[in-house]
């Protein structure tokens, strides 16, 4: 947005810019295609008919981060990929989100003890925004991270400036 | 591969008396132009690679000069873990190395550990319902393999039709063992629980529905013009050359060798099976182009999830009530010994060597991956085609990144 | 033809490098043997590999078209001996052979069995990372699975597993 981003006071107006344009982000998320293991499999399942991705408007999976929004960490990672998917994480232009599909993306997974090398988790190399359990998640509960996603890009503040906490606050 | 000199990129010029005056007036010169490969890397984030899998691919334009696959992107130390864990710890990380056939994975493993176990036995309703599920998820494994390989050579109605037939076994699935995806179902000893009451009668009437659905499939994407003239002489493995890499499974009965591990070196009851007539072994006859290209690999593969409802349906006559799994301790010790027990998973031979000091631990698990052995071929198949061709050839092997990396 | 007849066979063809054949025993408490169950196989000299490779790929009899694994074992870390492992399967006669050889951990070298069998490069290769087994004259000795500069043979009995890699914690 420029010089316009986080320029505004909350009034009224601002509220309701706000709400429109991310209104417009949420309902056009388009993730990456990057599944990396199992999960990758429920993403495919998720992505086919029966639960169906596309109503929530995120149905068209870009094969290149320079067009994506959303990068599904599904599956695995480990030492060799993670420096991979820093590179694709940068390659993305912002609004970017990232979801850390299933357990091991979370925080290892079943490789956490014995896997020498794996990484215990994606969040140790790029910003995550919504983690989703399981291994590998139901599709279902793929479609629920992506709707926490949404709540998350709702209350995101962009011309108006966030509420930060100051000292005055603390008194 | 080493990257071309600074030589190679100067364009030359020859001296200007072997340039001639056009009618209209212009002059044209003669230029030799000398070009170089292109190092190209397809992967490891490839809508197309079946995973995370790097081929640096050195091409000359359109043509493939050298192809080199780079492995270990989703290297997740499933050998090292065996030696760490318990028998039955150990079987949630079968699952997960070819995660389209998971049921098969665990088969595998328990075959292996049950060779070391001379004395337990395992009863008849629980090899009936491991060989049900073990081809259910055949059917499976093999309807991705025909989905995601359509989509990869540009049909996107096959992928959505293999995913509804999938859903509906996965949902059969969930009902028997909770999971949808990595069943760690069939266990040391048998199976883990018995089939919940209208199962049997659920997977008989998925087995008519999907029969009509096949010929509805084979005819869309299998028969269609284009596709046969995508796959048709792309890729082609000869017999020796299948011999040499070590190829099992759909690939190498593609290239035209009658050989499949459930009728030949039979497990389980697959040898009664098929004295009785409940399958056949399917090989590629080179029908649309030669013996061995992708297009056999591929109809093989077709042609085997016919032959496992044959196989379903004859379980399902078997089947009696009784115990599903054998008496096996809560914590299992094996005896000490060495075993190698290999099956026929979807993608070839998974086998396991297991090697057993007497203790809770296994010392060494090895798995012998089809995908991994599979992929080895690439290095000698993709030179020589065009680029267009290299991803129905890397298709065509159906491979699993999660079963080559272990 | 059981493993038996193979063995027979085998020896009665005076295949150089053939030390012993080993079946499963039962446990015998009065010799303090823990017995052996599994699978039987044979034992051969690691020098005399290739030749015996070639002796059963081309035989008549034996016929073992495919190399079905080729793999190696840490018994233990007390062991200095490392196992290498080797599984073959005749696609006509329908039989597999087992294979073993012995290798001290101070001498891990073997000739390379790629000339006979194309699918033994890519098992060598990753025999040479996990367990640091040298096979001679190999083609292509690159790292397969673990990343370039790893560090460690990590199927060995005595491996400590990394701590951190590239900055990234292992814990």
């Amino acid at each position: 947005m420029g010089i316009l981003e986080e320029a505004f006071e909350e009034n009224v107006l601002t509220t309701r810019v706000d709400w429109l344009l991310n209104w417009a982000k949420l309902n056009s998320i388009w993730p990456m295609t990057f599944g990396l293991a199992c999960c990758a499999i429920e993403m495919m399942a998720v992505g086919a008919a029966h639960h169906d991705i596309d109503r929530f408007g995120a149905g068209a999976f870009r094969a290149t981060p320079r067009q994506a929004d959303l990068m599904i960490v599904a599956g695995t990672v480990n030492f060799k990929m993670g420096e991979r998917v820093k590179r694709l994480y940068e390659q993305m232009p912002s609004p970017k989100y990232v979801i850390a599909m299933g357990a091991c993306a979370t925080g290892g997974g079943p490789y956490f003890k014995y896997g020498y090398t794996v990484m215990k988790g994606v969040d140790r190399i790029i910003p995550v925004d919504v983690y989703i359990a399981g291994c590998p998640p139901r599709p279902e509960a793929l479609l629920e991270g992506l709707m926490t996603l949404q709540d998350k890009i709702r209350r995101t503040p962009v011309i108006r400036k966030p509420a930060r906490l100051q000292p005055a606050d603390l008194a | 591969m080493t990257s071309p000199t600074e030589a190679e990129h100067k364009p030359s010029i020859r001296p200007a008396d072997e340039s001639r005056t056009l009618p209209s007036g212009e002059r044209e010169f003669f230029m030799d132009v000398a070009t170089s490969d292109l190092e190209v890397n397809m992967g490891p984030q490839h809508p197309a690679t079946h995973g995370v899998m790097r081929v640096l691919l050195r091409t000359d334009g359109e043509l493939v000069t050298g192809a080199q696959p780079h492995l270990g992107y989703l290297h997740r130390c499933a050998e090292k873990i065996g030696e760490n864990v318990e028998w039955l710890q150990y079987l949630p990380y079968t699952d997960r190395y070819d995660y389209l056939s998971a049921m098969n994975n665990n088969l595998s493993y328990s075959l292996a550990v049950e060779a070391l176990m001379p004395e337990l036995e395992i009863p008849r309703r629980g090899t009936m319902i491991r060989m049900i599920c073990a081809e259910m998820n055949r059917i499976a494994s093999h309807l991705v393999a025909f989905g995601t390989y359509g989509l990869d050579i540009g049909a996107f109605t096959p992928f959505f039709y293999a995913f509804r037939e999938r859903e509906w076994i996965q949902a059969l699935f969930e009902k028997i063992c909770g999971a949808r995806l990595t069943y760690s179902y069939i266990r040391i000893g048998g199976v883990f629980n018995d089939t919940p009451p209208g199962w049997l009668q659920e997977v008989a009437d998925f087995c008519d529905v999907f029969e009509e659905k096949w010929q509805e499939y084979y005819d869309l994407l299998i028969e269609n013009h284009i596709f046969v003239q995508r796959t048709a002489n792309v890729g082609v493995i000869s017999e020796e050359m299948a011999y040499d890499f070590g190829l099992t499974g759909p690939m190498l009965r593609g290239s035209g060798v009658d050989f499949d591990l459930r009728r030949d070196m039979p497990y389980l009851e697959y040898g009664q099976a098929y004295d009785a007539g409940a399958f056949r072994v399917p090989i590629g006859t080179g029908e649309k182009g030669t013996v061995g290209d992708c297009w056999d690999r591929t109809q093989v593969r077709m042609v085997e999830m016919k032959e496992c409802l044959g196989l379903v349906r004859w379980c399902l006559e078997q089947i009696e009530p009784g115990p599903v799994i054998g008496d096996v301790p809560k914590v299992i010790k094996v005896p000490p010994g060495e075993a190698y027990v290999g099956i026929e998973n979807p993608r070839g031979e998974l086998g396991h060597y297991m090697h057993s000091d007497g203790g809770k631990i296994a010392t060494r698990c090895r798995v012998r991956a089809p995908s991994f052995v599979n992929l080895a071929v690439l290095e000698d198949l993709m030179p020589g085609t065009l680029l267009a061709d290299s991803v129905a050839i890397i298709g065509s092997t159906d491979i699993v990144i999660g079963e080559t990396d272990r | 033809m059981d493993f038996q007849a193979i063995a027979d066979h085998l020896s009665v063809a005076k295949v150089p490098g053939l030390l012993s054949v080993e079946l499963p025993r039962s446990p015998d408490k009065k010799i303090k043997d823990k017995g052996r169950s599994g699978l039987p196989y044979v034992c051969l000299d690691p020098s005399c590999i290739v030749e015996f490779l070639m002796f059963c790929r081309d035989d008549e009899a034996l016929g073992f078209e495919v190399l079905v694994d080729l793999t190696a074992s840490d018994p233990s870390s007390d062991d200095e001996n490392l196992w290498i492992l080797v599984q073959l399967l005749s696609v006509r006669h329908r039989h597999r052979l087992g294979i073993k050889c012995i290798l001290p951990k101070s001498a891990l070298s073997m000739p390379s069995s790629t000339k006979v069998y194309r699918a033994a490069q890519w098992h060598e290769r990753e025999c040479m990372e996990m367990y640091g087994v040298t096979f001679e004259d190999h083609p292509d000795p690159r790292n397969m699975l673990l990343p370039d500069d790893w560090v460690g043979y990590p199927m060995r009995k005595d491996y400590v597993f990394p701590k951190e890699y590239h900055g990234i914690s292992c814990e």
